[in-house]
């Protein structure tokens, strides 16, 4: 087993990085590349993954001079990883090469059942994960960039405004905002697809 | 009141299951090796100059001051009667002509 009192820390690291030891990156990157793809796996579409953590890294090592080591590195890094995947919806909505699913009778079927059911009943009895990643990823390709991001930060993974802030660099008024219209437009999408099933029978 | 879709505690769970579950999709480790090639490609970094930091504590010392003088300025530019100016302006270009014109007509008594 490894002795961390060995492991230099990440402040020597980034000092040797300054100095010149270009090499000592590696150390950054070998210790943190499950988090940033963590991170980026949730954000980006799985055949954008290891360019968007490739990218991350990439601005990480650029950034280092501009690190306090006053802060916690981890968050820091996080954060970058996380404007990386916004950037890439940016990217990817400007170009419009944004993979649109396209929905089936049988989704609004899924979102009847799932919303009828009552909270202590197990999901995992619905054959419902392919359904739900389906209906997830055609409400999310219908968002803004911003949108989007707003709505897998704090819907999805439940972070508070603050952290969503930070993790994007922006105001909590503008994180507020932005969540509560991509909430709304969330709605609008998942009715609309209620419709459809209403419609159907 | 209608209950919101997106706010129904079961849908929400599948949601966030399903966002959760592309944490442990398969990913390659090529990726690694291309960091490190584009990291060496852009050589040592230079560390960031101090310069701006230092700039931007002093902008925020003088904002005060800046305020101040804004204000001054105002109060000033409000007081300051324009229109009593163009007449001592008239009232100078007038004494400045006559004793040019009079010396070209030689009315000098």
């Amino acid at each position: 087993m490894q002795d961390d009192s060995f492991r230099p820390s990440n402040a020597e690291i980034v000092r040797q990085v300054l100095d010149g030891k270009v090499n000592a990156f590696e150390s950054i990157l070998t210790r943190y590349k499950v988090q940033v793809l963590k991170i980026v796996k949730k954000h980006v579409p799985n055949d954008a993954v290891e360019e968007t953590t490739q990218e991350a890294f990439v601005r990480t090592y650029e950034s280092l001079p501009t690190f306090k080591g006053t802060g916690d590195f981890s968050q820091w890094l996080s954060s970058i990883a996380v404007r990386t995947c916004y950037d890439y919806w940016r990217k990817a909505y400007r170009s419009r090469e944004i993979p649109l699913s396209a929905l089936t009778e049988k989704h609004p079927q899924w979102l009847e059942q799932v919303i009828s059911q009552g909270p202590e009943e197990s999901l995992d009895e619905l054959e419902s994960q392919m359904e739900t990643k389906e209906i997830l990823n055609w409400a999310l390709g219908k968002l803004s960039a911003e949108n989007r991001m707003v709505l897998e930060l704090v819907y999805l993974e439940g972070l508070s405004v603050q952290e969503a802030a930070e993790l994007l660099g922006w105001s909590k008024a503008n994180v507020k905002v932005r969540s509560f219209r991509a909430r709304m437009k969330l709605e609008k999408l998942l009715r609309i697809v209620k419709e459809q099933g209403r419609k159907a029978l | 009141m209608r209950s919101r879709v997106s706010e129904n505690e079961c849908l929400k769970k599948a949601f966030r299951e399903a966002y959760s579950a592309k944490e442990t999709e398969e990913t390659g480790d090529g990726w690694q090796s291309a960091v490190m090639k584009r990291v060496r490609r852009i050589g040592p970094l230079t560390p960031a100059s101090n310069f701006l930091p230092a700039f931007e504590h002093f902008v925020w010392r003088l904002a005060p001051v800046s305020c101040l003088l804004v204000i001054a300025l105002t109060l000033l530019l409000m007081n300051i009667d324009f229109g009593g100016g163009n007449d001592y302006l008239g009232t100078v270009t007038v004494d400045l002509e006559q004793p040019t014109l009079v010396e070209i007509f030689g009315l000098e008594g």
